[in-house]
C-alpha cells in the first residue's frame, strides 16, 4: 500500500470522524445516540492510529 | 480471504524503521503535551526539570525527561480525583475501566483507562494475536477468573475484536475447564505458564486426559517469563501439542510485545504503539546496540486517562541482533523479558536472576514442574536451598538427577545450592503467577 492510498483512506476515516461528531452534538440530550457515537469515536481513533497517524509520516 | 493476510496491520508491521522512529518521535510530542496540558503529578515533573513540550524535538531531548516510577504513582492515588489522583487526564466521568496491579512488589497501583484505551488496549492484543495465528475460525478458551487485574480482559477483547469466538471459563474449576475445552473442541487458549502446566498436570493424573487429545493448538502466556524460558517453553508444548507463545505487558503500560508465528527467540516491540528505551543499570547510558542487558524505559503512545510517559519498568531486556524471518520489521528483545532489576539479586557477591534457576529445573528430565528457591542466612553466609519434586515412578533416578542439577546449577548461575527433595504433589501449586522465590534476609 503506498502513501497516496494511505492518504485516501485517511480522507474517509475523517469523514466518518466529522459526521460522528456532527451526530454527537446532535445527540446531547439523547443518551442512545450520544453514547453509541462515543464508542464509534472510540472505534474511529484506532482507524487513526492504524492508518491516519502513518498517512501523515514522510 | 482476511484470514490469509499475514499481518494485522500490512502497513505499521512492514514499516521502514526510519519511518517507525519518526512515527513514534511525533506521538511521543502528542502524548507529551496531553500528559504536560491535563495532569497535574506529569505538569509538576516536567516544570521541576524545565521542560516544555515545545523542547521536544529529537530522541535526546526525550531521554532528558524524567522517569516515573511505581512508587511515584503510589504516593499520588487514593487522592483526589479519587482514587487515581492527579495523573488523571480526563474528566472521573470518562473513565469506563478500572484495573491494578498485582501488588507483586507492594501496594497495588490504580489504573483508569477510557473506553477509548480500553479499545486500544484490545489493539494492541489483536496485533498479538494475530502474529501468532489466531483467526475468526478459532474457538477460544480462557482458564481465568476475570478480576480487577487487567491479566486476560484485552485478550478476551481482541480475540472478539478479530472475529474468533471466545469461551469464557472464569469460576470454572481447572477440570471443569478442561473438560469443556474437550467438549466444545476449543482451539487456542491464554494462560500463565504456570497454569499452562497445572492444567496439563491435572488432566494427565485426575483425569486420564492427555491434553495433546484435546484440539488446543495455540497457547498465548502472559504473567511470567516461563513462555521465553525455552525448557518450560518445551514442557509446555510437548505436554499440550501446540505451540506456546510469549507476550509481555502490564497494567500501567499495556501489551508492549510479543512473539509471532516464526518463535525466533525474540519478542517483538510494538513499535508503533510504544516507544522502548534500554537503559545501562550501572551508567545510565542508553543501549541501542545488541546484547547488552538494561532495564526498560516505555512510553505508550496513545494511552491517554492515565499516561505511561517515559515509565521506569525495571524489567531487564536487551535488543536482539537479528531482525524476525517473520518480515515484520520492528525490533526484537532477546529472549523475552529475562528479569527485573529489582528481582536480580546478589546471593554470595554473585547476580541471581530466578529465571535461570527456572530453566534449569524445567530442563531436567525426571523433575516435576514445581519448585520453591528460599534465599536466607546460615550465620552470615547467604544460602540458598532448591526445593524441587521427582516424578512419580522416577525416584529411582534420585541420585542421577541430583548429580546434573548441581552440575547444571553451577554452570548456569555460578552458584552452590542445597538441594531439597519433596514428594510429588506436595510443593505449593498456583493458578496464576507463582510466588516460587522467596529471600529471606532482609535488607542486603
Amino acid at each position: 500500500m503506498n502513501a497516496k492510498d494511505l492518504k485516501v483512506l485517511d480522507s474517509k476515516i475523517q469523514s466518518i470522524k466529522k459526521t460522528a461528531e456532527e451526530l454527537k452534538k446532535m445527540g446531547e440530550d439523547f443518551p442512545a445516540l450520544s453514547r453509541n457515537v462515543s464508542r464509534l469515536l472510540a472505534s474511529v481513533k484506532m482507524l487513526e492510529l492504524n492508518v491516519s497517524d502513518v498517512a501523515g509520516i514522510k | 480471504m482476511i484470514s490469509e493476510q499475514k499481518y494485522w496491520n500490512p502497513v505499521l508491521e512492514t514499516l521502514a524503521h526510519e519511518k517507525v522512529r519518526k512515527l513514534q518521535l511525533e506521538k511521543f510530542k502528542r502524548i507529551f503535551s496531553w500528559a504536560y496540558e491535563r495532569s497535574k503529578f506529569h505538569r509538576g515533573l516536567y516544570e521541576k526539570a524545565g521542560i516544555k513540550p515545545a523542547d521536544i524535538r529529537s530522541f535526546d531531548d526525550i531521554r532528558r525527561i524524567p522517569t516515573v516510577e511505581k512508587s511515584m504513582m503510589r504516593g499520588i492515588q487514593r487522592k483526589d480525583p479519587f482514587p487515581y489522583g492527579d495523573a488523571l487526564c480526563v474528566p472521573l466521568e470518562e473513565v469506563s475501566e478500572f484495573r491494578q496491579t498485582s501488588g507483586t512488589t507492594g501496594q497495588p497501583v490504580y489504573q483508569a483507562d477510557t473506553w477509548q484505551d480500553w479499545e486500544w488496549w484490545a489493539e494492541c492484543w489483536a496485533y498479538i494475536l494475530w502474529a501468532q495465528g489466531y483467526r475468526p475460525k478459532d474457538r477460544v478458551f480462557l482458564p481465568f477468573g476475570y478480576n480487577v487485574f487487567v491479566a486476560f480482559w484485552a485478550g478476551h477483547y481482541a480475540a472478539e475484536k478479530i472475529g474468533a469466538e471466545v469461551v469464557p471459563g472464569g469460576v470454572l474449576d481447572t477440570q471443569a475447564r478442561i473438560l469443556k475445552i474437550q467438549e466444545l473442541r476449543c482451539t487456542a487458549m491464554m494462560a500463565t505458564p504456570t497454569y499452562v502446566l497445572g492444567m496439563a498436570d491435572t488432566a494427565k493424573t485426575k483425569m486420564g486426559i492427555d491434553p495433546t487429545s484435546l484440539a488446543i493448538r495455540k497457547i498465548t502466556c502472559a504473567g511470567e517469563p516461563g513462555a521465553s524460558i525455552p525448557t518450560t517453553k518445551k514442557r509446555m508444548e510437548d505436554a499440550w501439542g501446540a505451540k506456546v507463545y510469549d507476550h509481555a505487558g502490564a497494567t500501567e503500560i499495556g501489551a508492549w510485545c510479543f512473539e509471532c508465528e516464526a518463535q525466533s527467540g525474540g519478542l517483538h516491540v510494538n513499535e508503533a504503539f510504544f516507544l522502548v528505551e534500554i537503559q545501562d543499570t550501572e551508567t545510565g547510558e542508553y543501549i541501542e546496540e545488541p546484547g547488552r542487558r538494561g532495564k526498560m524505559i516505555i512510553t505508550a503512545l496513545d494511552r491517554q486517562a492515565q499516561p505511561c510517559v517515559r515509565f521506569d519498568s525495571k524489567d531487564i531486556i536487551e535488543w536482539a541482533p537479528e531482525p524476525c524471518p517473520c518480515g515484520r520489521t520492528s525490533r526484537l528483545i532477546k529472549g523475552g523479558v529475562v528479569g527485573r532489576s529489582d528481582d536480580i539479586t546478589k546471593v554470595k557477591g554473585v547476580l541471581l536472576a530466578p529465571s535461570a534457576i527456572e530453566e534449569v529445573v524445567r530442563g531436567l528430565d525426571g523433575l516435576a514442574d514445581e519448585f520453591e528457591v528460599i534465599v536466607d542466612k546460615e550465620g552470615d553466609i547467604d544460602r540458598i536451598t532448591l526445593k524441587i519434586e521427582i516424578l512419580k515412578g522416577r525416584e529411582g533416578e534420585r541420585k542421577r538427577i541430583e548429580a546434573q542439577l548441581k552440575d547444571q546449577l553451577r554452570l548456569k548461575t555460578n552458584l552452590g545450592y542445597n538441594l531439597e527433595f519433596h514428594d510429588y504433589g506436595t510443593l505449593p501449586r498456583y493458578d496464576v503467577k507463582a510466588k516460587r522465590f522467596k529471600d529471606l534476609r532482609g535488607k542486603h
